[in-house]
């Protein structure tokens, strides 16, 4: 191996430029985020191009996968879901029946109507960079119109919040991260409280009353009263309560309703009930995700 | 030529960290190519080098993550910087004395970013740095032993040194 001897005038050059990137950080950290972010958007074009080429030829291979070699136990699979599809469908005629009884009421109570959030429709195209943090990354950016703290789900539920964009793609900080805090509502006792990821990768909810009835088995939902989530959205189902001697509050463990770690498409909710569109999303239809 | 090296290098890092890396990661840890890297780019190019790449490297990766850009910057570019100096003064360098190296630089700079976490307790501290941030040093360590390995086998490798 070769050795060569360094010029002494770089290294002088590289200690002076840390130094100095330091003091910015620490004397002007916004001005330079600031001063990064008018970067981001192009630099963020740029970067799409081999992640989406990657994320595709990714996406192909799985389906493969999926297609042809994993099919062990799907026989099973497939009659486990025949009888679901059949106690599915007597829930939804009775279902039917709840929703007709309620545009009655809403008409005889003179209820305003609410309109549907607006969404767009993100395939998701990879994981965060580090691993400290519970978050996917989205196909789609400020470009798309969206923006940080947007909400994010599927239709089986909530997925997260947006937390970063550039121009062609965004970070959504998952349901399950420590970090991550939703208003939640307990479906059946309608008691409210705030809902965290955990380190385990499930999500609890913290401050539920004392007085609480709640149970294993309820449902949370959104409560539409912080944040950019409608309310009614289902975040996950209770598995178990922590009721602690001499607490103010209990909190409980919640299974979410999305299987976050094979999460492959996303809508993320540009405007919520009622809201008027700032997102520049004026083509998107009411409650139908755009392609 | 340099340059268009090192854009590659950036530019293939995002794909290979975001969406490969994590197919690959054991009890959901995956090593961080950008820390690796930097300091692969500081040991063999000096310290300058090492603390531009790591500086452009931390920038790119913290687009793509829920994490502070202050805390990317700083880490990938000081690991840059660091590894220009140390590698200097290393006269024998083996993959084995790289990824021990590489390890503690991760652990430093995990340690340092679990610490940024303000509102987690003491418990949840631990709980990072025992299940994410030990991990990822170790696979961080035994992946730039492994490149280097390969690096110094493949090619004829010239590593700045002070005389």
């Amino acid at each position: 191996m070769a050795h060569s001897r360094s010029p002494y005038g770089a290294r002088r050059l590289a200690i002076v430029c840390f130094a100095l990137l330091l003091v910015a950080l620490f004397l002007l950290p916004s001005q330079i985020q600031g001063l990064l972010q008018y970067l981001d958007g192009p630099v963020g074009y740029v970067v799409r191009i081999p992640l989406e080429a990657i994320a595709f030829i990714d996406a192909g291979v799985a389906d493969r996968w999926e297609q042809y070699v994993a099919l062990q136990g799907v026989r099973e699979e497939n009659q486990q879901l025949r009888k679901e599809i059949e106690w599915l469908r007597g829930q939804q005629s009775q279902l039917r029946e709840s929703v007709a009884a309620t545009e009655r009421l809403t008409a005889l109570l003179q209820f305003k109507q609410q309109a549907l959030p607006t969404m767009v429709a993100a395939q998701v195209i990879g994981r965060d960079a580090t691993n400290r943090y519970r978050a996917i990354i989205l196909n789609k950016g400020e470009g798309d119109g969206i923006k940080p703290d947007m909400g994010v789900v599927t239709p089986a539920g909530v997925v997260g919040r947006v937390v970063k964009t550039t121009g062609a793609s965004s970070v959504v900080l998952l349901v399950t991260d420590p970090s991550n805090a939703i208003a939640g509502l307990i479906q059946r006792t309608r008691d409210e409280g705030v809902v965290e990821g955990t380190q385990q990768g499930l999500a609890q909810m913290k401050y539920i009353p004392l007085l609480s009835t709640v149970r294993d088995g309820d449902r949370v939902v959104t409560s539409g009263l912080v944040g950019d989530f409608p309310r009614g959205l289902v975040i996950g189902t209770i598995t178990r309560i922590d009721k602690q001697e001499g607490a103010l509050f209990q909190s409980a463990e919640l299974m979410p309703e999305v299987d976050i770690g094979r999460v492959e498409e996303v809508l993320v909710i540009q405007t919520s009930y009622g809201q008027s569109t700032k997102a520049g999303a004026s083509a998107d239809l009411p409650g139908k995700p755009s392609p | 030529m340099k340059f268009v090296i090192y854009l590659i290098l950036v530019l293939l890092l995002v794909p290979l960290q975001t969406t490969l890396l994590p197919h690959l990661s054991v009890w959901n840890v995956k090593p961080d190519l950008g820390l690796v890297a930097a300091v692969l780019v500081g040991l063999f190019a000096g310290e300058l080098e090492g603390l531009l790449v790591g500086l452009a490297i931390g920038w790119i990766l913290s687009l793509f993550s829920a994490g502070e850009l202050w805390l990317s910057l700083l880490t990938n570019g000081g690991a840059g910087l660091l590894a220009g100096f140390l590698g200097r003064q290393v006269s024998q360098m083996t993959s084995v004395s790289l990824g021990l190296g590489l390890l503690l630089v991760s652990l430093v700079s995990g340690a340092f970013a679990a610490l940024n976490f303000q509102h987690f307790d003491g418990s949840q501290m631990w709980w990072m740095i025992e299940s994410i941030v030990f991990p990822q040093a170790c696979f961080d360590g035994i992946v730039g032993g492994a490149l280097y390995w390969i690096l110094s086998q493949r090619f004829d490798v010239i590593r700045l040194r002070t005389e």
